[in-house]
């Protein structure tokens, strides 16, 4: 156990205030958070100008989210974690409920997209979920740990997973929140199975239809045209032969990335946000910080989202109880895939399916309930004994 | 403990969890690297492509070229935006193709002349490219139409895509395509457009492609036509709001000049008559190889009509179809014609055929050289040996020398020996002793070389050059020649002297015989001949106005009246004692000067015969100088009465045009002629009724505003004569006028100022 040991020695100094939450963390995501809102300002503000805002609105509005998302993290970063097990099922129906009611009239569209709700502040019930899931399945494996050793009861939470990702699918017609949040569960279940080798065979059978999907649409062998999704797979091959459509985004996220060179044209200089990369301060935000802060501002994003998973990890492996520990691997899964699919969907590597850069696209919801998953973190990291 | 323990985050989870984060880790590093080789590999075409993005929103506006008008306003030459229509194949087939058809369906219907279905079947087949050209030189009314129709289509699939939507077929929305808007696009492009055709073609020269002028005052005045492009471009202001800028367009500045087109089209129809009448009328070919006129105001060098034969569509420069081209075949080397006619070189060279028997406009009309003698301008670029038009310049040199006196009597006896040469007079016989002035209106050889020999060659060439022979005269179009290598130098011996006087043995163009003339009857100012008087901005504002530019008294004015009216005895005296009776247009004093120029090889016995005639005598208004090139005549020598007749047909109908009034009173003979003449003023004239221009004319923008009809042309200049006394009358109440003031005359009057 290195990397146990490593962090037995580093916060030695913890052991004066016991009950200290882990200050490097905090001062990362606070870096990330303000990093966020300059570069969201950055990307958005010809967009939001041309939409006839004033040129500070995104940054407005995420300021406030974000500044809410500190509030919560702080609170639930004093809360004793042990009191969210009380909250485990009304935390999933909450959940489930929360998405339910995007198809009553409280439902909102933006962009075409039905996936909110207004309720008073707009929220994005997926983004609960993803919390709830969290919160719910450390719960459950916590009191389930021998059902979970077997099949049927492998199932079983595998169903309790899919209800909330097949209806953030179904509802909100939003398929890559729905994997995140079936992934987040389905990792979770992994690492506190005694077994791998069941979740390792599953995973390469998954990845291998997806694999073969992809084979399939890219020889001609089933036509595209048989579904909206699938013709997004050849956009994804072959992105400048749809460049004026379905390819748009990711080429022009390309061309920001590959115009930005190794120190990027400066904060504040790009000019694929003028237009060319839509919602430039949404999904593709990396590719404008490409393009601005270039590859040394790519590596230092990365290196700061590998700082905040190894912290994440730290905490999960020295939590005092199994409970904390799963809660922050589900927080960590969550972050590491997020930032993981994020980048890979910007450089092209990965289908373009939609997801959010954490704290630093643009999104009041994402933020807020990031930030309380970061709280939940904080608070396990204070009960870790020292010595 | 055992449920506690269990519940502890075991070693194997720790460990698998570090495991996970490695290949986090590792998914990280796979994206750095994949970062690193998309600036690697695609950086440099990224970072064009970013920056062609952003031009992309900067296009050019361009100029518009100047208009040419005449000195009424007409417009004679102008530029006008059209249109083309490119498809743009592989923009149109974005998307797996689904944009196609909805764009064709939008260019079926705004445009029915396309063939549709042969747009569609090259996108078919041509995927990869991007620029075919369908329609051309499309009015603006109908782009901005089909673009309309593309925003309305757009904007329909939106709100029923928003409608699907919300009906959750989200599929369905999804395939509803819009038309591809950069898949059709238009290009933009002026195209010059000359109203009136042919008109004044060899003054005006044309533009065939961009900007760039072409013969005449197109090419002359290339630069001041020629605006600066414009630009529009969009920034980012202090705000980040995206500015559009226009940097408007300058456009070119528009030429007024001293053309007059009713003149030109008069001088035009009458060559045009000439050449047909005498189309074969000795030997099988043209009328003459060149004819030229120029009518110019001899008091400030203004050009007001430039004509030469053939003329070709400025629209159409590069169509010789209908232009007559076979007085052009001499051109040709001989080989060069076998090819044209398609007759091999062996055959040519082993026999005698008549090449120029074979020669059809059609085996000319491709040929270059063929084409440059169409467009350049024979009034101009041309040299050839005066004749005789040149002995009033002897005259006025050797009187204003004071080498003679101006009343000297001379003998002729038909010709003179010059060392070993015998040169003839025209009249062979001799006509005995004739004065300077008989000597002029017989045209008397003998009389001028002894008026030469007074002067000396010093003295004959000082006044040559200072009448302007080889040198340029300045005239505002291109392509002048000056005949510099063609004119006598201090090398000239007695016999070049001799010839010289009486025009021989060195070359002139038409535009320095017409300038020198024009100074020898003014009262011997030269002005510098010009046709730009004015160059207006696209505003209106005038930016230059160009005062005639006198540039030197060359004789005093005594010695000008003099020689003047020695050329009025040209015209006026009595038919047996003058050469160019046939000249005067009836009810007009005239004067002038025939010329008869003996061509090389002499052998040959070709000619170039001239009249060079002003109206009135005594103080000239209008200057005509017209030149047949080989006159198609049995007997050349004795032909100037072609030159003199083209004269006068010219000026019977110029001069009521420019208000000058008949002074002489008309004999039985001269009225029933000029009815005759009068029935055939303009009306049923090619040149200016008819299609040419009511066809030509554009509606809707200035020029028709400026485009005349043919009522318009005429009516203004009708001038009814009082049958009795030859005097205009007034068109409203029909009284006689006085022919000088335009008053009406008191009946008590009249008969002292009847002639």
């Amino acid at each position: 156990m290195d990397t146990a040991r490593r962090v037995r020695v580093r916060p030695v100094k913890k052991e004066k205030i016991q009950g200290q939450a882990d200050r490097s963390l905090i001062f990362i995501v606070l870096f990330l958070v303000v990093f966020g809102l300059i570069m969201i300002y950055s990307a958005s503000a010809y967009s939001a100008v041309r939409a006839g805002r004033k040129a500070n609105y995104y940054l407005m509005s995420q300021l406030r989210a974000t500044l809410l998302g500190l509030l919560a993290m702080a609170g639930i970063s004093k809360v004793d974690y042990h009191v969210l097990k009380k909250f485990a099922w009304p935390a999933y129906f909450v959940s489930l409920v929360l998405i339910a009611l995007v198809l009553t009239p409280l439902g909102m569209t933006i962009n075409g997209a039905r996936r909110w709700l207004n309720l008073g502040l707009s929220l994005q019930p997926a983004e609960v979920a993803k919390v709830g899931v969290i919160v719910f399945f450390s719960a459950y494996v916590c009191g389930n740990l021998k059902r979970v050793q077997h099949l049927r009861g492998i199932i079983k939470t595998i169903i309790l997973a899919a209800v909330p990702a097949l209806m953030v699918y179904s509802i909100t017609d939003n398929l890559s929140s729905a994997i995140i949040i079936f992934a987040i569960v389905y990792i979770m279940l992994f690492i506190a199975s005694p077994k791998s080798a069941p979740y390792i065979i599953l995973a390469a059978v998954l990845v291998t239809i997806a694999m073969l999907i992809v084979y399939v649409i890219a020889h001609n062998i089933i036509p595209a045209e048989l579904s909206y999704r699938l013709g997004r797979i050849k956009a994804w091959l072959d992105p400048e032969a749809y460049a004026s459509n379905r390819g748009f985004q990711t080429l022009q996220a390309l061309y920001s990335i590959g115009s930005g060179g190794v120190l990027g044209k400066g904060l504040g200089q790009s000019t694929q946000k003028l237009g060319f990369v839509p919602e430039a301060q949404n999904d593709m935000i990396f590719s404008i910080i490409c393009e601005e802060l270039g590859m040394f501002g790519a590596l230092a994003v990365i290196l700061l989202f590998i700082m905040l998973i190894y912290h994440l990890l730290m905490i999960a492996t020295n939590a005092p109880d199994l409970f904390g520990s799963l809660l922050v691997t589900g927080v960590m899964t969550h972050f590491a895939l997020q930032v993981v699919l994020n980048i890979a969907v910007v450089t092209n590597t990965l289908l373009n399916t939609g997801i959010t850069l954490p704290f630093i696209s643009y999104g009041g919801s994402s933020s807020v309930f990031l930030l309380t998953e970061i709280g939940i973190a904080l608070s396990v990291s204070r009960s870790i004994r020292m010595g | 403990m055992a449920g506690n323990k269990q519940r502890k985050f075991t070693s194997s989870m720790q460990k698998k969890l570090v495991v996970l984060f490695f290949l986090v880790l590792l998914a990280f590093a796979y994206l750095i690297i994949r970062i690193a080789n998309i600036n690697r590999d695609n950086g440099e075409a990224y970072k064009k492509q970013v920056l062609a993005q952003q031009s992309y929103d900067s296009t050019t506006l361009p100029f518009k070229r100047g208009s040419i008008e005449d000195r009424n306003g007409t417009v004679l030459a102008y530029s006008e935006k059209v249109y083309n229509l490119i498809v743009d194949s592989k923009l149109l087939n974005v998307d797996d193709g689904i944009h196609v058809e909805p764009t064709l369906d939008i260019l079926q219907k705004s445009f029915a002349e396309l063939d549709i279905s042969d747009v569609r079947n090259y996108v078919e087949k041509n995927p990869g490219a991007s620029y075919k050209k369908y329609l051309k030189q499309l009015e603006s009314n109908r782009i901005e139409n089909y673009n309309a129709m593309i925003d309305e289509a757009i904007s329909a699939n939106s709100v029923r895509r928003d409608e699907l939507r919300k009906e959750g077929r989200t599929e369905e929305a999804d395939a509803i395509a819009d038309p591809a808007k950069n898949g059709v696009w238009f290009e933009e492009e002026y195209k010059r457009k000359y109203p009136y055709n042919t008109l004044a073609c060899d003054v005006l020269g044309f533009v065939q492609t961009g900007n760039e002028g072409q013969y005449g005052l197109e090419e002359y005045y290339n630069d001041t036509l020629n605006g600066i492009n414009g630009r529009s471009y969009g920034y980012l202001n202090a705000d980040g709001t995206l500015t559009r800028t226009v940097k408007e367009a300058d456009d070119g500045y528009t030429l007024v000049t001293s053309l007059d087109t009713n003149i030109q089209s008069i001088t035009e129809k009458h060559i045009k008559e000439f050449a047909e009448k005498n189309r074969n009328a000795y030997r099988t070919g043209p009328a003459a190889d060149n004819i030229g006129v120029i009518i110019m105001n001899p008091n400030n060098g203004e050009v007001l009509a430039m004509a030469g034969y053939p003329v070709f569509d400025l629209n159409d420069p590069q169509d010789m179809e209908g232009v007559d081209l076979t007085q052009y075949a001499g051109l040709l080397s001989r080989s060069d014609l076998a090819e044209a006619v398609g007759v091999s070189v062996n055959e040519v060279s082993g026999n005698e055929i008549d090449l120029m028997e074979l020669v059809t406009n059609e085996s000319l009309s491709d040929n270059a050289i063929i084409k440059n003698a169409v467009w350049k301008n024979y009034c101009i670029s041309d040299t050839y040996e005066p004749g005789s038009t040149m002995k009033p310049f002897t005259v006025a040199a050797a009187i204003d020398s004071a080498s003679i006196r101006g009343d000297e009597v001379y003998v002729c006896n038909g010709a003179l020996e010059i060392g070993e040469h015998t040169i003839h007079c025209h009249n062979r016989f001799g006509d005995g002793p004739l004065s300077v002035k008989q000597g002029i209106a017989k045209s008397c050889n003998v009389v001028l070389m002894d008026v030469a020999f007074a002067m000396g060659k010093q003295e004959w060439l000082r006044y040559n050059r200072n009448f302007g022979f080889g040198n340029y005269t300045g005239i505002d179009l291109a392509g002048e020649s000056n005949g510099a290598s063609n004119v006598f130098t201090e090398k000239m011996g007695q016999t070049d002297l001799a010839v010289a006087s009486f025009g021989q043995g060195f070359n002139v163009s038409m535009i320095q015989m017409a300038a020198g003339f024009s100074a020898l009857i003014n009262g011997g100012r030269y002005y510098e001949p010009h046709l730009v008087t004015r160059v207006v901005n696209s505003e209106g504002a005038v930016v230059k106005e160009y005062e005639p530019k006198e540039i030197k008294q060359i004789i005093s004015s005594d010695v000008s009246d003099e020689v003047r009216d020695d050329c009025n005895a040209v015209v006026m005296s009595e038919p047996e004692d003058c050469t160019g009776w046939t000249a005067r247009p009836a009810g007009y004093t005239m004067g002038g000067k025939t010329g008869t120029a003996e061509k090389l090889p002499r052998a040959a016995k070709n000619y170039v015969i001239s009249f060079m005639g002003y109206v009135p005598a005594d103080d000239p208004e209008v200057l005509c100088y017209v030149v047949i090139d080989h006159p198609n005549h049995e007997d050349q020598s004795n032909s100037t009465r072609l030159a003199t007749t083209l004269c006068k047909d010219i000026m019977t109908e110029v001069l009521p045009y420019l208000n000058i009034f008949p002074t002489v009173e008309l004999t039985d003979e001269e009225r029933e002629e000029l009815s005759d003449a009068e029935a055939g003023f303009f009306i049923g004239s090619d040149a200016v009724s008819g299609n040419a221009i009511s066809a030509n004319a554009v509606s809707g923008n200035s020029v028709s505003e400026n485009s005349i009809s043919e009522n318009e042309i005429y009516t203004p200049n009708v001038i009814q004569y009082d049958p009795g006394t030859g005097f205009p009358l007034d068109p409203n109440t029909g009284e006689i006028l006085d022919p000088k003031t335009l008053l009406p005359i008191d009946e008590n009057v009249k008969s002292d100022l009847e002639y």
